[in-house]
């Protein structure tokens, strides 16, 4: 008990005497940022199974990328438009249903990976270890920038995008008539999500970072109705199970990543529990809540 | 309800805020000298090197700790938080290098950047290229520093003590530059040379009696190719043909290795504690009449066990082997 009792040596004392906790939890944090961000469209538009498929997806694309030499990132961003290439042929040649096209795809790029992985002598499975958990006890001041640059990029564009964004999630048909092209800017937005996953390897890791894209983002949606709450109260949500997580697993030597996953779906569930309980309570205007668009 | 929320939002404001309006300065661990007064603390990354650091150090001029526990292995480690703090507050870190410690590579690379001194001694000594060796090869590769080249060298050069001997100036350099006193380390550097030269006459003459043909060893993954290489063993071939044990077998390399192993007669294969041995042990089945025997290969045993130090870990290993050979 002691985050009750000890309040200062055990919620500030590790960061102010640590520079790598500052580091990391600032890898964690811009890591928010951007998840929750992209992640609350995702949520909204019941894109979640592609979330997750994308967050996988691009594991072929590293791999690659890092056998021939050139930067990750590019690799990852390149796997992730080609299975959004392939679930979009998928669906235009055939009757069935989205999740299905991403389910193929998904395993079927998760493989892949496995698949050149293990045709390669030397050993660069360690490094795959670390893409899929995360490293952030590594963070170092070039993963920084890059998290730093990747976090307002993605705000540029959810900012520039939004009212494309706000329509087709809301009405699609009318988003096309407003000239909004809702197939471009839903490509945008896959385009965001590759983006906040390639960013957040380091912090949390590819496994793992989908607890980060859908849970903080869920949960603000039981609190708040408009979008902008929503984005907010998602990334305020994010933050505190950022900081939890890494401070528990400081104290009690867990895995940092997964501690940090777990912070925030419990922190979803908690959320969960109090907004049930209170819509339970006989004679409050407790009428379930409708994201508006307003 | 939406008072909950601000309530939640505020509490971790308040948290941060209170971290960044803090008066103190701010005591930044970088070059920390740690531990008590004039004892430098130094940590290793395996429990092989921290036996080997401790004795450098003249078992008692420096405090060293290790990252990676005993039974722990080093190819798949992930380092925590508190580790990387332990690593941050070090004099020196010892490192073996040459990719084995894969999942800590990142966070010694941050430390170091952060001032601390690191000693690779893979960097130190002749090594072996990894993959399928054949120990006649002796190309007496020079040590070449290429971390980028994520494991073509086999890095588990402890398996020699003479190429042990060969990384042990360099420790010294390391623990000197912690501020121990120059001449002591030379000293203990010294004896302890000795201790390993009678170590490896030790292990010469409890492999002199196998005959050359049955010196013939099947791993579960590549660790042996450097004892291999000093005591005249042949390394017939291994399940993961990788010195990373993170890699996968494939069903025709199994083949291979059974047919080779009914063709050569061996009568035992080597699997390691720290890894599932359950491809070892479906081969074995597979070939019938071979045993396995398990080896501690990446780690040293708990304190108090009879392969608790380097010397005699090297010594009970290489008796095991030897033994299972003369079946």
């Amino acid at each position: 008990m002691e985050f009750l009792t000890d309040p200062w040596n055990w919620w500030i004392a590790p960061f102010a005497d640590n520079a790598f906790m500052r580091d990391a939890l600032l890898a964690g944090l811009l890591t928010v940022v951007t998840t929750s961000i992209v992640g609350t469209w995702v949520v909204l538009r019941g894109m979640s199974f592609l979330g997750d498929a994308l967050a996988h997806g691009v594991l072929p694309g590293i791999a690659i990328a890092f056998i021939i030499g050139i930067d990750t990132s590019i690799g990852a961003l390149v796997a992730a438009g080609v299975m959004v290439l392939g679930i979009t042929l998928i669906r235009r040649h055939s009757p069935l249903p989205e999740d299905t096209s991403i389910g193929v795809l998904f395993v079927g790029f998760l493989a892949l990976a496995v698949v050149i992985m293990s045709t390669q002598q030397a050993s660069y499975v360690g490094d795959l270890n670390r893409f899929l958990f995360g490293s952030i006890t590594g963070v170092d001041s070039g993963d920084l920038q890059r998290q730093a640059i990747t976090a307002v990029v993605t705000l540029v564009g959810v900012v520039v995008l939004y009212r494309a964004f706000l329509v087709m999630t809301f009405d699609a048909s009318l988003a096309s008539m407003l000239g909004l092209r809702p197939a471009l800017a839903q490509a945008a937005l896959l385009v965001l999500v590759a983006l906040s996953i390639v960013a957040s390897f380091q912090s949390v890791g590819n496994l793992l970072v989908f607890a980060f894209l859908v849970a903080p983002p869920a949960a603000a949606t039981l609190v708040a109705r408009r979008v902008p709450a929503i984005m907010v109260v998602s990334v305020l949500f994010g933050v505190v199970a950022t900081v939890v997580g890494i401070l528990i697993s400081y104290h009690h030597d867990s895995a940092t990543s997964a501690t940090m996953a777990l912070c925030s779906v419990v922190l979803f569930f908690v959320v969960l529990t109090v907004t049930a309980t209170r819509r339970a309570i006989p004679g409050r205007q407790g009428a379930a809540k409708t994201v508006s668009s307003a | 309800m939406r008072q909950r929320v601000p309530l939640l939002v505020a509490a971790a404001a308040l948290a941060l805020a209170a971290c960044g309006s803090d008066g103190e300065p701010t005591t930044d661990d970088a070059t920390g000298s740690g531990g008590d007064a004039g004892t430098p603390s130094v940590v290793s990354t395996t429990t092989m090197w921290a036996d080997i650091t401790r004795n450098v150090a003249c078992d008692g001029l420096a405090e060293v700790t290790t990252v990676i526990p005993a039974g722990g292995d080093p190819h798949s480690f992930e380092p925590s938080l508190r580790d990387r703090e332990t690593m941050g507050n070090a004099a020196l870190i010892v490192a073996n290098g040459l990719g084995l410690e894969e999942s800590l590579e990142d966070t010694i690379d941050a430390v170091e950047a952060d001032g601390v001194a690191v000693v690779r001694v893979g960097e130190f000594v002749d090594t072996l290229p990894a993959g399928d060796v054949d120990h006649d090869d002796e190309t007496g590769d020079t040590a070449n520093d290429d971390h980028d080249d994520h494991g073509s060298e086999d890095p588990h050069i402890w398996f020699d003590p003479t190429r042990v001997a060969a990384t042990l100036p360099a420790i010294a350099d390391g623990l000197a530059g912690a501020g121990i006193d120059r001449a002591a380390l030379d000293a203990c550097v010294a004896e302890y040379s000795d201790a390993l030269t009678a170590l490896d006459d030790e292990i010469s003459a409890i492999v002199e009696p196998l005959p050359v043909g049955d010196r013939l060893l099947v791993t579960n993954h590549d660790s042996l190719s450097y004892f291999a290489d000093r005591y005249g063993f042949t390394i017939l071939g291994s399940v993961i043909p990788s010195p990373s044990s993170l890699a996968a077998t494939s069903p025709a390399d199994l083949e291979a290795l059974a047919a080779l192993i009914t063709e050569t007669g061996v009568p035992a294969i080597f699997a390691e504690t720290q890894h599932s041995s359950s491809d070892t042990e479906a081969l074995a089945d597979r070939v019938g009449d071979v045993e396995v025997v398990t080896l501690q290969t990446d780690t040293l045993g708990e304190p108090g066990s009879d392969t608790d130090t380097y010397v005699r870990w090297l010594a009970v290993t290489a008796r095991s082997i030897v033994d299972a050979l003369s079946r």
